[in-house]
């Protein structure tokens, strides 16, 4: 019985996150934990790192609502991103931040022949699911697109790769049973606007992909309760899906008959409709869509710009790579600024929603600098674009990242 | 024994899980930047938001913050009227602008004022009524229900000064109030009076 004391439990996490510091220290030198401040590079990247409820010292972006981001060299402690270490990016002020699981309630209604009031132990009745899934912000690595664009402004850290546990969205709509004329399902969570005027933040999925299966209620992310601030006790999942869809504290889901055309669906979260979701820098596009599934992206996390090295001495370079769900095949390493690739060795696959960790050997011949560039590719022939591509809002970033380092 | 061992593990288990879960959030202490037009953006846009949204965004040329503040009022529904949007675009665009890192805007000092200082045209001014009323809760408490609150305490006056300098949260509800940090002692003192005089 006592492997379920509390005390127990906390000083596991203790020494688990104390362990962790000490690796990220020695990966990336005082770059994150030596002080009360970080700069991210661009114009007005002053942050502050603070501590919030159930987290560990994040970059604040905002402090009301809160968003925090997630110091980069936490993604080289592994390729699940731990729950205190997790993003957290909220729209609207008028958060909960005290839930009662036992009489938290979520409703199902609108289009369904029964509408269902189910709580957590009417969920967790159902048939459990399981995902390993990247969550990404639409405007991670805002900060970096040029020319800048408002909005919150991000380096490379509003992302996360978490197990998450709980119900398919289909079995719930099933039980409840659409009818015919339903198109889309709406979801709204316990987060509200200070004022009336605020649209709420309410976001809808069409009803195939509602009940394709994946999309998900989950409970549980990387075995342990939601943290309030990612959505406890109950978040949307949508894989592959930027993390406008992952509606968190999920209190109402409303089947309609008419596609959603509020705030949040048909003016915000919104790219070029032209297949590609970017459109010369500048200009506004003739005709927008509401943005869908990830750009795929690679990165390097355990060297970070400015690090040295030392010349003639075989390191192994370490990082990850993800796509909309379509999954990586291939990532490939440049030391000389993009002239010459070659083939990283593909780490353990945990599905296609996931993080893909990788690994490839760098040796510095020579004393100098170095340009480290990373890409991959996925199994329809995605990669990344030399040049980076722009859009009004900045969403979607997923240029092949540079690393410079220097070789002494 | 063993049979009954796995069972009460796990009912000790289920009762962890199901606690309430409340967390606290940090008191917010980001303010505007001192310069002309800052009172208009503390009153005005401090009601959803904190100042940090503004502190973060690039440098960029006035017709950006136009289109902040206008967005703020079309699509958020902020609660200033079209006759505020030059002095805020011009706050901003001076403070957070293309031009902040070369021009260094004057801080004001606060306007001498003593006696006779008319509390509740500040409280209007300030964009206290954003969040309060006199006899109703909205978004903090009724100014009625604070001053039944702390009226015989023999520290009310320091309490009501703390939580308008430095704002706070946790006492009357989950939505935090913002530090306003640009009145002076005078006026400090003049609104708590008058909040704790209202009956």
């Amino acid at each position: 019985m006592a492997k379920f004391f509390v005390p127990h439990l906390n000083r596991r996490k203790f020494l688990r996150s104390a362990g962790l510091l000490a690796a990220g220290l020695a990966s990336v030198p005082g770059k994150v934990f030596s002080g009360e401040k970080v700069t991210l590079p661009f114009a007005h990247g002053e942050r502050d790192l603070v501590k919030y409820p159930q987290k560990r010292p994040l970059i604040r972006l905002t402090t009301r609502p809160p968003q925090l981001e997630t110091p980069f060299s936490v993604f080289n402690e592994g390729v699940i991103t731990p729950n205190d270490a997790f993003f957290v990016r909220y729209h609207l002020a008028g958060i909960p931040t005290e839930i009662d699981p036992d009489t938290y309630q979520v409703k199902i209604g609108g289009s369904v022949n029964t509408p269902l009031t189910l709580s957590l132990a009417d969920l967790k009745k159902f048939e459990p699911t399981e995902v390993t899934a990247v969550l990404q912000c639409s405007g991670n690595s805002r900060g970096f697109v040029t020319p800048r664009v408002g909005g919150g402004q991000l380096a490379n850290g509003a992302m996360g790769n978490a197990k998450w546990k709980g119900v398919r969205l289909k079995d719930i709509l099933d039980k409840a049973g659409l009818k015919a004329t339903a198109k889309q399902v709406t979801f709204n969570g316990l987060d509200k606007p200070i004022l009336e005027a605020t649209p709420d933040f309410v976001k809808a999925l069409d009803v195939e992909q509602a009940r394709d299966g994946e999309v998900m209620l989950a409970y549980e992310m990387n075995g342990e309760a939601l943290p309030m601030l990612n959505g406890f006790p109950l978040r949307l999942i949508v894989p592959g899906y930027f993390g406008t869809y992952w509606v968190k504290h999920v209190s109402d889901i409303t089947v309609v008959d008419e596609a959603l055309a509020n705030f949040w669906m048909a003016t915000a979260y919104r790219i070029p409709d032209n297949g590609t979701g970017f459109c010369e820098a500048g200009t506004v596009p003739k005709a927008t869509t509401p943005i869908k599934r990830y750009t795929i992206r690679s990165f390097i996390t355990s060297l970070a710009d400015g690090d040295k090295v030392r010349t003639g001495q075989a390191i192994e370079l370490k990082g990850i790579a993800f796509d909309g769900g379509y999954g990586i095949t291939k990532v490939q390493i440049s030391d000389d600024g993009g002239k010459e690739w070659r083939d990283a060795t593909l780490g353990q696959n945990l599905g296609k929603y996931s993080f893909r960790p990788w690994t490839a050997q760098f040796t510095p011949a020579n004393d100098g600098n170095y340009e480290l560039k990373v890409r991959a590719t996925n199994t329809i022939g995605q990669t990344q674009p030399v040049e980076s591509l722009w859009n009004p809002s900045g969403y979607m970033r997923n240029t092949i990242e540079t690393t410079h380092v220097k070789a002494v | 024994m063993k049979f009954l061992f796995l069972p009460l593990s796990l009912i000790l288990a289920v009762t962890a899980s199901g606690k309430p879960l409340k967390i606290t959030l940090p008191v917010e202490t980001a303010v505007y930047k001192a310069g002309p037009g800052a009172e208009l953006a503390n009153a005005q846009c401090m009601t959803c938001h904190s100042a940090d949204y503004a502190a973060m965004q690039p440098p960029k040329p006035r017709d950006f913050w136009k289109a902040e503040v206008e967005k703020m009022k079309g699509k958020y529904g902020a609660p200033y009227s079209t006759n505020d949007f030059d002095g805020l675009i011009g706050y901003f665009a001076n403070n957070y602008g293309t031009d902040t890192n070369v021009v260094v805007m004057p801080t004001i000092a606060p306007a001498p004022v003593a006696n006779g200082i008319n509390a509740k045209e500040l409280a209007i001014k300030s964009g206290c009524f954003n969040c309060h009323q006199i006899s109703s809760k909205l978004i903090g408490p009724a100014y009625k229900d604070v001053a039944a609150k702390y009226r015989n305490k023999s520290d009310a006056m320091a309490k009501v000064a703390h939580q308008i300098t430095h704002g706070g949260s946790g006492q009357w509800g989950p939505i935090p109030m913002p530090p306003f940090t640009q009145f002076s002692p005078a006026e400090v003192k003049a609104l708590g009076e008058w909040i704790l005089s209202l009956k």
